[in-house]
Formats: structure tokens, sequence, C-alpha cells
């Protein structure tokens, strides 16, 4: 007979779960309809029936090194046909926040940015720096040309670093969950190298997205705001090739390379966010409208896409009233975006990456619905 | 009374067009030897112009009616003529609406009907009550609980004098000893005060009701009316009369030190009543060490649900913890309560309020099977479980251990012990004379002094529970004009205990009011006759003594038989147990029964069955198959009987004799849940089939002919089929060998 589990029920982490948008958490009773309806749960040890109940418990310690919450794409089938309204979808999403804030380094942080307290702190910090950044210069006259506001090497000298800190505390994190993954489910090799190629086609595919039921339409909407980061990041990518070693100074004309997936990439993030926030206002009802937590992300995309249009739009309409102070706006939510990256909702980039890619390593994975 | 027949067919409802009126008429005429120009027909009798057709032959003398409509369960009120002799013929349920319109086989059957109503008539006798003197309809409640308080509050409401017997030296009972009580009102959230309290003030300043406390009672004789109940004070009795008895024992808490396996004996394990107590001093602490208790395990189901422990569940348990998960949460809120359950019950509304505990951050809930309690150092203690909702084996740390202990009922201590000293008994005097000397005697609560024993008896499958006819009717005991109300008939809460004392001091009520005008109690609590035995022919055998469910029936010095009739339900078990066959009630009796069973017409070619079908369960479900247009087979003759319990053998001799080719009696379900009214009928019939089955046998008279169905009222639609299948192994097995003599 196996030898019995010593649990540690912890109360604090009850009620962090709770406060974290997981408020139906205690109404579960443990039914099991919500592992039945899910259509990416792998069919040994189903999430997320099993989930809850460690949620209630408190067990913290199980979902140190645990796949499962990230495995779940919050489709909210389950949430849909729960028949106790403890909204499984919605208390995962809860757990995750815990869970970023258990490998995201410091700890703090993350309540930091996902307590609705600080709201305006998280955003004011970020635009101090850049006014100082910017040397706290007036609306500059003459032709619009932003980079009278920042310089290239103002930008490049804050937005980079941030990107970095961004992206090294992500992976730290990511690091060590694949660590704990490993620790807890005994699983010492696997194909690593076909594990990441495999995850990177389903993210690519955005494949996992389509087995959800009710949530289907997510489909459409996270697609288009991540090929919009994507668009946007090659927009940028050429723009440093051309700013940095061809010396051409912005603005491009719109018919320049840069424009076209600048712009491209911008309506696709717009068109994107917009449907995101239209989804969950439908869907309300049936699989709950979120928590603080996924709206701060919606929310900080959706300023980044509008002050962008905005900014691109009043600059050509030669309004510089208008044009500059939206532009600082983009500015500083494309900075708090990057540096809040590992803390926010967006750090699902790299724990969901890592649990898929672990789910395919560890051979604990659902064979996608869609694929046969 | 002289009679003066009068026989009457209505037409309506189908009749008329299912069978030939007049063909009926000559023949009902002829073979009940009656006079055609009696015999009336009506198109419907029971519109105010049939009723006042009926009612016009009454005034002109006409004292003994034979109507033949309707089944007697219906139109009651309607075909009621006090002062007369009425008997009912069910040509409508029984042929008109189960038979083929105009048949043959419709026309014998209404014949024979009609025919069996007329001897019926015939043989019957007008009831007179019989009404005893001297009655009290003074109410005794034993038990000062919640169930006793208010069942003594609702009678003396209701104007009667009580008399409340409590064997502690204060009101109360457990609900006194408890901290806060379960929500019982909407939303179910907030725990309440307990409210025996104002009530103890109500029931100690209520004019009429008597109290006695730190009493017991030391004997109870007679019957209900004349109840003389003799209780015990402080060493002194007093014999008070009284009419019916409220019996609200209550209960104990199972005991704890059975329950080692769960830890009980360490010092931190506690059982649910002493988490009240320690709730009501303050703080919920560890018994080993005072220190408040953060981590509250609260073990479900200890020793129930388990049969080397209660087989039951006691029904408030699972509301009971999540009461004390409340306590150990507003006490402090840091503090967890985790719960593990086999299954939560919270009966009824209680399920909201085991909603709301769910809600609670810090009330943790999981299906387990607790396989031990270890010591976790410190005064700690492990938990350990399998089967859990968290998925695997698992130890959780708990500083206080509460075993939420169930019920025992106080009446079952007295029926073990009685049990016990009848099988001791059954092994001869030297063996009961040891179990005297060496089994210590517990507390008994009645000490009826009845033939059939002190206390209720104990039935198979109740676990010392004082239940009886539960299924329909739970506040009858088998003790006639005794109710048992609260946790010592079935376990329940305060909330359900409160509804429950109310309805049985309402059945005390209605006992003594029909007392008072000589009419039966439930179940036939419209009952005037009575069992009247032809005592010069009784032989002492004292099966009837023994048989009776209600021990109705006690013996002189002599040993001869005698009534005690406000005990008697008019069941006729002891019609049914005679083997001189000299009980007989004025409107059935054996010889009644056995000349409708000898007036069928038996034709040579033709199979005739007898059903023999109980008047509680069995004939409403064959009514309910009609309603339903169900056919029945037209072979059959249906006799209604009181219970099962009164079928005499000898109406086996009769209809065998006679050419019937089998017998079929539909009763209730007896044994372990068992559905009869009067408790053993059926059984008691079952028996007796056996015996005449060996008779049979030897008669060379195959004894399949003869069978015992048990059957439910809800099984209406399967009746007619169960009816079909019997003539088929009837008609299997061939006439009867006795047709042609």
């Amino acid at each position: 007979m196996a030898e019995a589990t010593v649990i540690k029920p912890d109360l604090d982490f009850v009620k962090g779960v709770i406060a974290s948008g997981g408020e139906s958490l205690k109404k579960c009773y443990q039914c099991a309809t919500c592992s039945v309806v899910c259509n990416v749960t792998p069919d040994n040890n189903p999430f997320p029936r099993k989930e809850m109940v460690w949620a209630q418990w408190g067990l913290s310690d199980k979902f140190k090194g645990n796949p499962d919450v990230w495995l779940c794409h919050q489709c909210n089938d389950c949430t849909a046909y729960c028949p106790r309204g403890a909204k499984p979808g919605e208390v995962l999403g809860a757990i995750r926040k815990q869970s970023i804030q258990q490998y995201s380094v410091p700890g703090f942080m993350s309540g930091l940015v996902n307590s609705k307290i600080f709201f305006p702190i998280i955003f004011l910090i970020p635009a101090l720096i850049l006014l100082a950044v910017s040397g706290f210069s007036s609306i500059p006259e003459g032709e619009i040309k932003f980079i009278k506001l920042f310089s290239v090497e103002a930008i490049q000298f804050t937005f980079t670093p941030a990107l970095i800190f961004g992206f090294a505390i992500g992976i730290l994190g990511l690091m060590k969950f694949w660590k704990d993954m490993k620790q807890t489910g005994g699983v010492t090799s696997g194909n690593l190298t076909g594990s990441i190629v495999e995850t990177a086609k389903e993210f690519l595919g955005h494949s996992r997205f389509k087995d959800c039921t009710v949530s289907r339409d997510r489909f459409l909407s996270h697609f288009l705001v991540v090929y919009g980061f994507v668009f946007l990041g090659i927009a940028t990518a050429i723009g440093v090739l051309y700013i940095d070693f061809m010396h051409v100074e912005s603005p491009f004309s719109l018919g320049h390379p840069v424009k076209l997936f600048g712009n491209i990439g911008a309506i696709a993030l717009l068109l994107g966010v917009l449907l995101m926030i239209a989804n969950r206002f439908k869907n309300a009802a049936k699989v709950g409208k979120g928590s603080y937590f996924d709206w701060l992300l919606i929310f900080i995309i959706f300023t980044i896409a509008v002050s962008g249009i905005l900014a691109e739009v009043t600059r050509l309409a030669d309004k510089a009233v208008l044009a500059y102070p939206i532009y600082f706006v983009h500015l500083v939510f494309v900075f708090s975006l990057f540096i809040y990256l590992p803390y926010s909702k967006l750090a699902h980039i790299f724990y969901r990456a890592t649990a898929i890619c672990f789910a395919k390593y560890s051979g604990r994975e659902k064979p996608l619905k869609t694929s046969n | 009374m002289e009679k003066k027949f009068g026989v009457y067919i209505c037409k309506g409802c189908g009749i008329g067009e299912a069978v030939d009126i007049e063909k009926l008429r000559k023949r009902a005429a002829l073979k009940g030897k009656v006079s055609a120009d009696i015999i009336k027909e009506h198109q419907v009798l029971c519109s105010p112009e049939g009723l006042e057709f009926l009612k016009n032959d009454i005034k002109e003398g006409t004292n003994t009616l034979i109507i033949g409509a309707c089944s007697p369960r219906v139109k009651t009120n309607e075909f009621d003529f006090p002062g007369t002799i009425t008997e009912r013929v069910n040509l409508r349920e029984f042929v008109a609406w189960t038979q083929e319109p105009m048949s043959s086989d419709a026309q014998s059957l209404a014949d024979d009907y009609m025919v069996m109503g007329i001897i019926k008539a015939q043989k019957g006798d007008l009831p007179e009550p019989n009404i005893l003197p001297d009655l009290s309809k003074t109410i005794l409640v034993i038990g000062g609980g919640i169930s006793g308080i208010t069942s003594a509050l609702e009678a003396a409401d209701a104007g009667y004098q009580v008399v409340l017997v409590e064997k502690e030296a204060a009101l109360g009972g457990w609900g006194a000893k408890l901290y806060k009580q379960i929500p019982r009102e909407y939303p179910y959230e907030k725990l309440e005060e307990p409210i025996v309290f104002s009530k103890i003030k109500e029931v100690e300043s209520n004019p009429n009701i008597k109290i006695y406390k730190s009493a017991t009672i030391e004997k109870t004789d007679g019957q209900p009316g004349l109840l003389d109940v003799t209780i015990k004070t402080n060493g002194t009795s007093e014999t008070i009369r009284v009419g019916a008895v409220v019996m609200a024992a209550g209960w104990k808490p199972y005991d704890a030190s059975k329950l080692e396996h769960l830890g009980y004996g360490k010092p931190n394990v506690i059982t649910n009543v002493q988490m009240e107590e320690m709730a009501k001093k303050g703080k919920i602490t560890r018994p080993s060490d005072g220190k408040e208790a953060k981590k509250v395990a609260f073990i479900q189901c200890a020793g129930s649900r388990d049969p080397n422990h209660l087989p039951y569940c006691s029904s408030f348990c699972c509301a009971t913890s999540l009461k004390q998960a409340k306590y150990v949460r507003e006490k402090n809120s840091d503090a967890m309560a985790m719960i593990f359950y086999k299954d939560i019950r919270t009966p009824g509304q209680t399920e909201l309020f085991y909603k709301t505990m769910q809600n609670d951050p810090g009330v943790l809930l999981t299906k387990a099977e607790v396989t031990g309690i270890s010591d976790g150092g410190n005064g700690n203690l492990y938990v350990e479980a399998d089967n859990t909702l968290l998925g695997e084996k698992i130890k959780v740390e708990a500083d206080l251990v509460v075993l939420a202990t169930g019920i025992v009922p106080a009446t079952r201590a007295p029926q073990e012990y009685l049990d016990g000293l009848t099988e001791a008994g059954k092994k001869g005097d030297v063996a009961k004379k040891e179990y005297l000397d060496n089994t210590p005697k517990p507390e008994f609560i009645l000490n009826l002094a009845y033939k059939q024993g002190p206390e209720i008896p104990s039935l198979e499958g109740a676990y010392g529970f004082a239940d009886s006819g539960f299924i329909c009717f739970q506040y009858e005991t088998r003790r006639t004009g005794i109710y048992a109300a609260g946790c010592v008939k079935q376990p329940m809460t305060i909330a359900d205990a409160t509804e429950d004392a109310a309805g049985a001091a309402l059945k005390a009520i209605q006992c003594v009011e029909h007392v008072a005008k000589g009419i039966a109690v439930h179940p036939r609590a419209w009952d005037i006759t009575f069992p009247d035995p032809l005592m010069i022919k009784c032989t002492s055998c004292k099966r009837c003594t023994e048989e009776c469910p209600f021990s109705a029936i006690e013996e002189d010095e002599k040993g001869t038989p005698f009534y005690k009739i406000n005990r008697c339900r008019r069941c006729g078990t002891c019609m049914g147990a005679c083997p001189e066959r000299i009980v007989s009630f004025k409107d059935f009796s054996v010889d009644l029964v056995g000349s409708m069973i000898k007036s069928i017409e038996v034709d040579e070619d033709e199979f005739r069955i007898i059903v023999l079908a109980c008047e509680n369960d069995a004939y409403p479900a064959l009514d309910s198959a009609a309603i339903k247009r169900i056919k029945l087979n037209p072979k059959v003759r249906i006799i209604p009987v009181r219970c099962l319990g009164s079928m005499n053998l000898v109406w086996v001799t009769d209809a065998f004799s006679k050419g019937i080719d089998g017998m079929m009696l539909l009763g209730c379900k007896y044994g372990e849940n068992y559905q009869c009214h009067f408790i053993k009928g059926s059984e008691l019939a079952n028996y007796r089939f056996s015996k005449v089955k060996e008779t049979l046998d030897k008669l060379q008279l195959e004894s399949d002919r003869c069978q015992l169905v048990q059957v439910a009222i809800s099984e209406y639609d399967k009746l007619p089929q169960m009816i079909e299948d019997f003539v088929a192994r009837v008609e299997e097995i061939g006439p009867n060998p006795f047709k042609e003599l």
C-alpha cells in the first residue's frame, strides 16, 4: 500500500485564490462535470476537478510544478456546465495568478501589479520615468516628429532594458517551473527539442483553442492579438534595421515596410482586443466576465492599440497638441507591458508554453481533437 | 333490528352499458333469495334525485341497503345513511370499467358480486359503539426535551390537561445543552440561540400542564382512555389516570468509548457533545494543554452507518458538524475546520445551511474513509484517510478531532434486554433465570402491565427505534394510544422534532376523542364495530393473545382471554387466528365471508379464483387499476378483508370444497420495510397459508392453488398482470378435482 501523503492546508492560499477572482471556489461540490466536459485536459488524472478541491483545501504545494493549471486554456466549458456555479475556469485563472506570483521574482511585484489598489500607480511610475527621459519637455514645435520628444537613443535605452528585464524574469521563472515540474512529475528524460518544436507549432497554429466549445470565438481574438504583436515586433525590427543601420530617420512613409507591418499589426491588435472584450461580455452569463487580473491585461493591450493608432492618425492630421500626448501615453503603456510582462497575466506566455512543452516532454498530453 | 331490505342498482358511469340490468335483477333475486320487487334500478344513484330515491325508501322503513354502484371507497358522503346497514357492491370498478361490456363474463361477475353483497347484508348486523365508562382525556407526555415540551404545549393549547414526566431534575433535554442551534429559517446562515429555554418557561407557566421532574413511570396499566400510570418521584409513587401517551423519551449519544479506532481516548479527541459543552464555555481549545485549537478535524459518521456500530444515519450529525465548524470559525477567523464525511446528509432546507458553510474559506470538506487517528507529537494528531476527494491516501495534521457520534434511542436498551429475555426464555427456565440474574436491567420507559411485554416491542429493521407503520403513519406505535415523537422514533433535528411533536400531540388528542365515541383509532378511524367473541366456545388456546399485534387481549387468572377493547384496532387478526372461529364483528365474521365465498357460482367448465384483497393497499390498488381501465381477469372474484391477518383458514376449505380452483391473497409487504397497517397481518397470513399448503398436499390438491402476493398501493399498474399470472398458473394445474363432487 502506498504511503499516505501528508497534506498541509493553508487558509491564506484559499483566501488568496478567492481574492484573485476565484470567489466561486468554495461552491464546488466535486461532481467532476468540469473534468468530463473539458476538451483540453488529458484523460488521465484530468483537471480541473482535482485543482478545485486542492484549492479549496489550500494545498499550495500541489500547484508547485503542476503543469495542469497551465494546460487549461480557460475555454470555460467547465464553467458553462458547472451545476453549482463554481466557475472552475475562473478559479483556475485565479490559481494561475497565484502561480505567477510563486515563480516570478520578486513575488511581491506580482501582487502589486495585480492589485486593484495600485491601478493608477503602476502606470504613474513608468510615466514619471518617461517624463524624466524626455527631459520634461513641452510639446515640440514644427512638423510632428516623435523623435523630437524622445530621441532614438532615449527610446532604445529605456525600452530595450525593460524588455530584457521582462524576459529575463520570465525565463528565470519558467526554468524554476520546469525544474519543479520534473521533480513533481518524477520525469527525468524526454525529447526536449521535439517538444519545443511541437509547442511552437501548436502556438503558431493556435490549434488548442479550437478544442474549446463555449468560447470558440476566443481562437480568433487571441490569434489576432498574438499576430498583431508579431507584426508589430517585425515592424520594430525592420525599424531598428532602417534607423540604426541604414540611418533613415522616422517617420516613415505609409508605403514603407515598417509602416506596412506596423499598421497591419496595429489593426489586428485592435480588432483582436475588441473581440476579446465583446466575447467576455457576450459570454459573461455563461462563463463569468473575468477578474481584474484578466481585465488589466486587456486594458493595457487596448490602450496600446488605440493610442498607437491615434498617435499615427493625429500625427498625419498634424494635430501636435493631441499627437504628442497620445504618443506619450502609448509609450507609457508599451513600457508597462514590458516591465510587467513577468508579473501580469501576460506572463502566461512563459508558463503556458513551458507547461505545454512539459506535457509533450513527459507524455502527459491530450491529442488535439482538431488534428485528426 | 328487524331488517327490511332494499337492493339498488345504479346504471351510471357505464354500468348500464356493461351489464344487462334486467338479467342482473333476476339472478340477484333468485340467488340472494330476496323478492324481485325490492331490487330497483336508477340512472344515477349519487345524483340528488337518486339519493332522494334512496332516502324515500329509508323513510318508508328500508334499513338494510345493498347498493350496486361504484367502489365503496368513493362517494362515501353521498351513501352515508346513519342507522342503516349499507352494503356497497363495486359494479363500476370491478365490472363496468374492467370487463368487456355485455359479455357473459361481465354478467356473471356482476351477478356474483351482487349476490355476495346481499349475503353480506343478510349475515351482518347494525353495529353499536362500545363506549367504556370513566374515560380520561388527559395526555401524558414522557420526556421533557424539545419534543416532549412541544407536545405538551400543543396539547395544552388545544385545551387538554397534560402531565409531563421528565427523568432529569430539569427540563430541556439535549436541546438545553447546546451552545447554538442549526438555523431553521431562510437564508439558513445564522446560528440560532437554543429555542428550548423559552419553551421551558411556557410549559412551566401553563396551567393545563402538570410537571413531574426527576420522575419515572413505574407502571402503565389499562387501555387508552383508562390508562392508570404510576409516576415515581424521589421515592414516592402516585397513580394518575390518563387517556393517551406521547412518548418522547429521546436518545443517548452513541458510546464513544467503542470508537477507539477513531482515536477516542486520546486527550484531544472529543465527541460532538463535548464540543457543544466546550463552545458553551468559550473558546475552542485542546483538552491536553488548553491552547486554542486552530486545525479542527470533524470525523462524520463516527460509529454511524457502520454495521459494527450503528447501522443507520443519525440525520443531524452532518448539520451539527457544519454548525460546530461555524463555532470554530466564528471564534477564530484564522482557524480551520476540516470535515471528513462519508456523504454529507443535510435533509430538507438544511441543504441551504450546508451551502452557506461550504462557502466559508476556512471550512474544508472532503469525502473520506477515515482509517485512523495517529499521534503527530505535541498533542497534535494525524487524521489518516483513504479514498478522499483529494485523490489518495492522505494524512492531515489536526490539533483537535471531533467525532460526530450518532444517536441511540431510549427505547433500544429496554428492547434489547427484553428480546434477550425472550430468547433466554425459549431455552428454558434455567436459562431465563440466569439471564435475569446476570443481565443488568436498563431503564424502562413505559413499564406496561400488558400481556405482550412492558415496552414498545422491537421491530425488525428499526434498530431499537419506536417505529411502526412508519411509511404511512409515522406516529403510530404497536401500543394503541401511545404515540412516539422526536428522536425516540427516528433521528431528527430540533426543527423536525418540534413538527413531529405537534403531530404526535394531535394523534393523542384524536385517540382520546375517538375512544370517547367508541370509534377505533388509526387506521380504521371511522369504525365503531369491535370484536365480540362467543366466549362459551373459547378453549383458551391463547392464539389470539399471542398474535394480536397490539396486545389488546389479556388473560384472566384462569387463562381465559378478554379484550381491552380500547387497545384494539379492529384488524381482525384474532378472528383469523381463532381455530374455534368464535370472533366476529357485526359486519365481518368467519361465517359471513365464508358464506360469500360459498355463494359464488361455480361452473364445471369455468375456472373460478378467489382474491382476498387487503382493504388498505390491495383493494385501493385494484380500484386504481380500474380507473386506468386496465382489464381484470374475469375469472377472479374479489372479496375485501380488513387485513390479511383476519384470514381464517376455514375459508380455504370453504372455497376448495365448493369447487373454487384457486385462492390468491393480496396483502402488504412484510418483513423489513413492511407496509402492513396492522404490522404483521400479511406475514401471519403467509404463515397460516404455509400450514394450509401442507393440508392441501395431503388432500392431493396442489398447494400452488394458494398464493399470497405482496403488493403496494403504487403497484396498481402491475397488479392486473400479477392476477393474470396466477390465473394462468392455476389453469396449468387444471380444474379443482372437487368440482365434480
